[in-house]
């Protein structure tokens, strides 16, 4: 890239990166893996790993043991615990009492942390995961949660982290998307749909917005040839519109006509690149008996697990898994457990996989959803019947490797899991500590649009969690 | 081919604003600097405010300038004095600007309200010349440049085209004169559709409400309304008032009420557990929004929460403005619920009904000719095909085990018929894996059976109750060897009895296809053997090496409910025998002597049918086309369109403090924007609103809206930031220009044509985009206009290009919306199954881009880069990625199109005539002809090849090796830069 294109590039983009590299922003032929250095700070993670639980998992029922609620059962909740929190219209009129959590807790491995007994698999890898039991958030509905949950705003159109992250970093992978995002296939998966904006490039040029790996026919969009058309002959035309692009160029000196031949190269590479990436059949058996019998079913959360391990070994530098499905109103010992059963060996061996490969010091895994749910049952309390509703004040999340303490539990709930009671972490807490352990300085890292200085962590102040760097 | 390098005096320095000599000018030189680095903290937000500060007025400004402080904080060192101060991350002021700042306060420190506050004033054309070339020349002069040449003749056209109809040039005409061009693209009916496209997505118009339910609406008459008004070069101030205020004015007529859904666009949300109210707030809010971007240029929505950190916007002022919108009769939902509605027939609906009517009666006859055909071939099937049934025929094979394996700990023991019993433990609940292979003398799979039997004592399962419950069921096939599994698609199941089960529920078998374990069968049947079938979507061929694995699942809340005993069968016959449990209609037929009576004749019939692919394939787009026909006769009969009417009784306002809805502050009353234009009127109404906008006292929106226009024939406005005039905003490339342009308008009567006239017929306008190195250097964003920018063509403007340029474009103006090609799977996808996309067959498929279904919360997928349609946006999105060849290489459109083109057109040089408007020079010749022979090589020795490509679409397969090297020529020729560019 010439130096005229470079600061063009600068220039529109109306990028301030502070100290950070160039290196991704300026074409990914230059950026390798070690150009990355150089940001605000030399980054502890190179790539991130998000498993996104979508519907906002109970942490009640999951890892916010709180045996002394069994002395409140069926009682109301008192006020000096609800002080005020709102509720969303499904249970506004109904009576909060209590429900117990509906699960056994075991403390595993040294560090002692509670799991419950509906995650088996995760209790064996305790000691590599940081759990942060304090996150909190303030919406109550799914879609503003979950956007507010990705995006640092509550209304859609905000640049997601991952975009932040290609944008900031780039890849050193020239033949795969920098960001691609990976949904479970489930026959009924949920009735919260998983919007395109949930990993939107917002106002950021939209190369950053997070590219869909389906498990279709194609796996990225469009991006399987027409039938009856050999792959000599896509290959011809492909070298044939780079030759006449290229005369293009000479006669308008457009920069961008460069640009587009590069690009459709790219998505010629794209199309060997990606259906390798898919095809698992070079994958010994043991990794499937490792990520569990989901995971020989392309489309799982289990074989998106395989594939996320897959993208990080090939240095794509932000992977989200989206398992939809988490919003259990009623019926958790049948619907919270099969989801339980869907995601918790597969994301125990996604972390052991990575750690026996030498990738987890530098990945940055992410588990967790939108928010919390209610200790008041809904539906009743003492039946099998009974669910939680959504419930923003307290969640919590768990994260590895990446430069992030493991075998740690940090911040903790009230007697009901309903207030933080220690280290609240506030979702924009969460951006800040993961730009952070990617090298950048969240309150640097700006682009201005509409006359103003946008950052993922938007205007209120947030705070890297520097207690649980390792 | 000739270069045209163009050779121009370089001058080392880009000259800044102001030239050396001439006096600062406060407000496009400072007020700018003191904006950026200073407001955030001493601006017009009372609530961010240091030091009970203000550098937007110009009395504490004096007397900073008088103490001598306000040089000192700019330009010390000290980091404890130094502004803008290190840790608020705005750089210090460079030298340059330093030095304006001193020569403004040398020059007394003269103080002006923002440019686009003041009222444009028309200046004085400096020369004889077409106004807009006048302006930009002298500005080029100043710097020692001059215009570009003319581009070339078959390249304006094309340009010229796209601006004002969005579509290429529809002849070769090469005769006209360049005004009477002009004159016909204006008075072209795709002319008001081009300028819809702009609008709509100002409007954030879209066919689904957004958000969770994403409920569709029947919106869409106003998208023909805004077509129509275009078309009809409606003055814009009545288009603005008509929308604003259509059902205020006296006598509304029905289309007056319809432009009015323009402020009904924004999103609804539906989703459980909102408050009505605090999403009625949210339209309220986007309705604001979306009238100072789109309007006024200024960014509202920063005011919403607190007053703006950098124009002269209060927080009170917001909420002044949001009373207008305050009182609509509307409470907030979604869905059928967001009143208020108009009701309204509209005409455009009928023409599509009429073609609708034509293609089902196409589409029945061609499947009464293909069942026509298929009774022939039945009739002599049928004995060959019973010659081979032995009198004691099953359709039904039993099947035996190869592995059975439980989740949870249960034990199995199989008997000699294939009969399963469980033993051992008995968990909660348990999943069982049975690994099957195809019984033997099936040569394919169609469905399989399952039965749960009795144990002795006629319980079902071990539980307490003596029931089972199966939550869900799954077939797996797996090569013998391999590790991962191939998930079978099934679409029906039925049993011998059901619990009765409502809502959701254990009961209904269907329900153990989806994957929920809250619902599954169960039977109120203990004591007698239960059966379930269960059909494949698609019949399979098992190969010798394959196997297949039942997974029965038992996942239910209370659990205790796992099947005791059973067996499987699987069958290789299609239609009624997996889709009932009646007996087969190959047993019935294998079980009487003498022939088939006429019932049972039928049923053979029926399931010969389900194999006869010709037939189906005839009878789905039967169906197809009688679903849309459908649809279209709706779409003909009274909708509701979602209007503005005014409540009753008016709402009190309130100041949102931190623009939380249930905030609620001081109450404020109805006022104009102050700081915009003060305006009194007593208890004004939105039609008072929408005067003042289009008041020529108004500064802002004939310079806002003639910049929109600007934009869409240059490819990027004079104000560089088009929702932004504010302080934070680009300062007009040309201010006397803009403000020239904008007068004109306000004069001319807001005649949007005579303005988009003016602009094309400059010397300007007509200029070549072809740029030199060193002019790139110095002016890389064409600020001075010294040339065209090229840029690529929006997506939707490349669809129907394509379309055009092949003949397969189907120009009907208006209607309900159509549903282009785009991958399976798509909406299915993100919802969950809840949508499926089935793409409109017929004609239908060839419409126009701006009348494509767009569902908000999946837009359209081949329109990479557009805009959202979620809340309103002005700018343009430029990208170049790969998804973008991807799309254009192999989305059906392209490609149909790149068949049409091959069929219709015979030559390399007529394909790229008809594409690119130009004949192809010598080298590009040899590239095409190499390509064009590289194809035809393949598909002569693989006809087969030639007949899978060249089927697509609509278009029937030809083994045609030579359609199918021209289609590949085709659609290089789409896939050119040059074909997707605005040269």
């Amino acid at each position: 890239m010439s130096e005229l294109t470079r600061r063009l590039f600068l220039q529109q983009t109306g990028v301030n990166l502070g100290a950070v590299a160039l290196a991704g922003l300026l074409g990914r032929e230059q950026a390798t893996a070690a150009s990355l250095a150089g940001s605000h700070w030399a980054p502890k993670a190179k790539r991130v790993i998000f498993l996104t639980q979508s519907g906002g998992p109970s942490q009640i029922e999951l890892f916010d043991h709180k045996p002394g609620l069994q002395r409140w059962a069926g009682k109301e909740l008192p006020d000096s615990v609800r002080q005020g929190q709102r509720l969303t219209t499904m249970t506004a009129n109904q009576e909060q009492l209590i429900m117990p959590g509906k699960t056994q807790f075991q403390r595993h491995g040294q560090s002692g942390a509670t799991i419950s007994e509906w995650l088996p698999h995760l209790g064996r890898v305790a000691d590599e995961l940081c759990f942060i039991k304090s996150m909190t958030t303030d919406q109550i509905n799914h879609a503003p949660a979950m956007t507010k949950f990705l995006t640092g705003h509550q209304i859609p159109g905000r640049p997601s982290m991952g975009a932040w992250s290609s944008y900031g970093l780039g890849s050193p992978n020239k033949d795969l998307p920098e960001y691609l995002v990976l949904i479970s296939k489930m026959k009924r998966g949920s009735d919260q749909p998983l919007y395109d904006h949930y990993w939107g490039s917002g106002f950021l040029p939209s190369q950053h917005q997070g590219v869909k790996l389906r498990n279709a026919k194609d796996p990225v969009l469009y991006l399987r040839d027409p039938e009856g058309l050999p792959p000599e002959l896509r290959r011809g035309m492909i070298s044939g519109l780079g030759e006449l692009n290229a005369m293009r160029w000479e006669e308008t000196g457009d920069p961008e006509i460069r640009t587009r031949i590069r690009q459709y190269e790219m998505a010629h590479r794209m199309q060997t690149s990606v259906p390798e990436l898919n095809d698992l059949s070079d994958e010994p058996e043991s990794v499937f008996e490792m990520y569990g019998p989901d995971s020989r079913r392309p489309g799982s959360y289990a074989a998106n697990c395989i594939l996320a391990r897959r993208l990080a070994e090939r240095g794509v530098p932000f992977v989200q898994l989206f398992h939809p499905d988490w919003d259990h109103h009623s019926r958790l010992s049948s619907w919270c457990t099969a989801r339980c059963r869907d995601t918790d060996q597969p994301s125990a061996a996604l972390v052991m996989d990575l750690k026996e490969r030498g990738l987890l010091e530098d990945t940055l895994v992410i588990w967790g959803g939108e928010f919390g749910r209610g200790v008041a049952g809904q539906g009743k309390w003492d039946s099998p019947e009974g669910g939680r509703d959504h419930h923003p004040r307290c969640f919590t999340l768990w994260m590895a490797g990446g430069g992030v303490q493991p075998g740690m539990t940090y911040g903790a709930t009230d007697d009901f899991s309903y207030n933080v009671a220690k280290d609240p972490v506030h979702v924009r807490d969460l951006h800040a500590t993961a730009l952070h352990l990617l090298g950048v300085d969240h309150e640097r890292f700006t682009h201005r649009f509409q006359g103003l200085d946008y950052k993922l962590t938007g205007v209120e102040p947030s705070r890297v969690v520097n207690d649980i760097l390792s | 081919m000739s270069l045209t390098w163009r050779i121009v005096l370089i001058s080392t320095l880009f000259v800044s604003e102001a030239a050396w000599g001439e006096a600062v000018r406060f407000s496009r030189e400072i007020l700018p600097i003191l904006s950026d680095r200073c407001f955030h903290c001493h601006g017009p937000d009372e609530g961010h405010r240091k030091a009970e500060l203000r550098l937007d007025e110009q009395g504490s400004v004096r007397e900073l300038i008088g103490s001598g402080e306000l040089m000192h904080r700019l330009s010390t060192q000290d980091s404890d004095e130094q502004m803008p101060p290190p840790d608020s991350h705005r750089d210090p002021l460079s030298a340059e600007e330093l030095s304006l700042v001193e020569r403004w306060i040398s020059e007394g420190a003269p103080w002006e309200k923002h440019w686009a506050f003041e009222k444009p004033i028309r200046p004085t054309v400096p020369d004889g010349e077409h106004p807009i070339d006048a302006f930009v020349m002298e500005r080029l002069r100043k710097e020692g440049l001059t215009l570009s040449p003319a581009a070339e003749a078959h390249t304006l056209r094309r340009r010229v085209s796209f601006d004002l109809t969005g579509l290429p040039p529809a002849t070769m005409d090469t005769e006209s004169t360049w005004g009477a061009m002009v004159d016909d693209l204006l008075e072209s009916p795709h002319h008001g559709e081009r300028l819809a496209m702009w609008w709509l997505d100002a409007a954030r118009y879209a066919d689904t409400d957004g958000y969770q339910a994403d409920a569709e609406r029947s919106n869409w008459p106003w998208r023909d309304w805004v077509v129509d008004a275009f078309n009809a070069n409606m003055p814009f101030d009545r288009f603005t008032i008509e929308q604003f205020a259509g059902d205020l004015l006296p006598e509304a007529t029905q289309e007056q009420i319809l432009a009015t859904c323009f402020h009904r666009n924004h999103m609804t949300n539906g989703e459980g557990g909102r408050l009505p109210e605090e999403s009625r707030i949210d339209y309220v809010i986007d309705r604001v929004n979306t009238t100072g971007t789109v309007w006024l240029g200024l960014t509202l929505g920063c005011t919403q929460c607190h007053s703006h950190k950098f124009d002269p916007i209060s927080h009170e002022d917001y909420y002044s403005l949001f009373a207008f919108f305050d009182s609509i009769d509307e409470d907030g939902k979604a869905g059928g619920g967001a009143k208020p509605y108009l009701k309204y027939q509209s005409p455009k609906a009928k023409p599509a009904v009429e073609e609708m009517e034509a293609l089902v009666a196409s589409c029945k006859e061609v499947e009464s000719e293909s069942k026509a055909t298929a009774q022939r071939d039945f009739e002599s099937w049928l004995p060959k095909i019973r010659a081979t049934l032995s009198e004691d025929y099953e359709a039904w094979a039993p099947v035996s085990s190869n592995g059975l394996v439980s989740a949870e700990g249960s034990e199995f023991v199989a008997d000699a018929e294939g009969s399963v019993t469980v033993v051992g433990p008995n968990p909660i609940q348990d999943d069982y894996r049975i690994t099957v292979s195809l019984p033997e003398g099936l040569n394919r799979l169609t469905g399989w059976k399952l039965e749960v039997l009795p144990l002795d004592g006629g319980n079902l399962s071990r539980g307490a109750s003596g029931e089972f419950v199966l939550t869900n069921v799954k077939l797996l096939l797996r090569k013998r060897g391999q590790s991962q599994v191939r998930d079978l698609e099934m679409n029906s199941a039925v049993a011998s009895s059901e619990k009765g089960a409502k809502g959701r529920n254990y009961g209904n078998v269907k329900d153990v296809l989806n994957d929920d374990p809250r619902n599954g069968w169960t039977t109120t049947g203990v004591g007698a053997l239960q059966t379930a079938v269960f059909a494949l979507a698609e019949p399979l061929e098992v190969e010798p090496d394959e196997e297949l694995i039942v997974v029965l699942y038992h996942r239910s809340t209370e659990g205790d409910g796992n099947i005791g005993k059973f067996r499987l069968w699987m069958t290789d016959q299609a239609g009624e025998t997996v889709r009932s449990l009646d007996e087969a209609p190959f047993e019935a037929l294998a079980r009487i002597p003498g022939d088939p009576d006429k019932s049972l004749r039928e049923r053979l019939f029926q399931q010969y049918l389900v194999d006869d692919l010709a037939y189906q394939k005839a009878k789905r787009r039967h169906a197809q086309a009688r679903k849309q026909r459908d649809q279209a006769k709706k779409a003909a009969g009274d909708l509701n369109v979602m209007v503005l009417s005014e409540r009753k009784e008016s709402r009190k306002t309130h100041i949102l403090e931190r623009g939380v809805w249930d905030a609620k502050g001081a109450v404020v009353q109805r006022e104009f924007l102050p700081a915009v234009l003060p305006w009194q009127r007593e208890a004004p109404s939105r039609l008072d609103l929408a005067q003042w906008l289009v008041s020529p006292e108004n500064p802002l929106t004939a310079r806002v809206v003639v910049n929109h226009l600007w934009q869409m024939m240059f490819g990027a406005g004079l104000v560089r930031t088009p929702e932004d005039f504010g302080l934070q905003g680009d300062q007009p490339t040309h201010p006397e220009l803009l403000d020239w342009l904008a007068v004109e308008f306000l004069e001319s009567g807001w005649n949007v044509r005579h303005m988009l006239r003016l602009m094309v017929t400059s010397k300007t306008y007509q200029q070549s985009s072809v740029v030199s190195e060193e002019v790139l250097e110095r002016d890389p964003k064409n600020l001075l206009l010294g040339r065209t920018n090229r840029y690529r063509l929006p997506a939707w403007m490349i669809r129907d290009a394509a379309l055009q340029v092949s003949g397969l474009l189907h120009p009907m103006l208006g209607g309900p919306p159509v549903k282009p090609y785009q991958p399976e799977g798509v909406w299915a996808e993100m919802f969950m199954g809840r949508f499926s996309y089935e793409p409109s067959i017929g004609s239908a498929q060839y419409r126009r881009t701006l009348y494509a279904y767009w569902r908000r919360t999946a837009a359209p997928t081949f329109l990479f880069d557009s805009a959202q349609r979620r809340v309103c946006e002005v700018g343009m999105r430029r990208t170049n990625t790969p998804l973008h060849a991807l799309t254009l290489l192999n989305d059906v459109t392209m490609l149909e199109s790149s068949r049409a083109l091959a069929e219709s057109v015979t030559s390399i040089q007529g394909l790229a005539r008809q594409v690119l408007g130009r004949s192809l020079a010598e080298k590009e010749s040899v590239v095409f002809a190499r390509e064009y022979l590289r194809a035809f090589a393949v598909y002569e020795r693989d006809a087969a090849a030639a007949r899978q490509l060249t089927t697509v679409g609509q278009q029937p397969g030809r083994a045609d090796a030579t359609l199918a090297a021209r289609m590949m020529v085709a659609s290089m020729l789409l896939n050119l830069d040059e074909a997707m560019t605005h040269e």
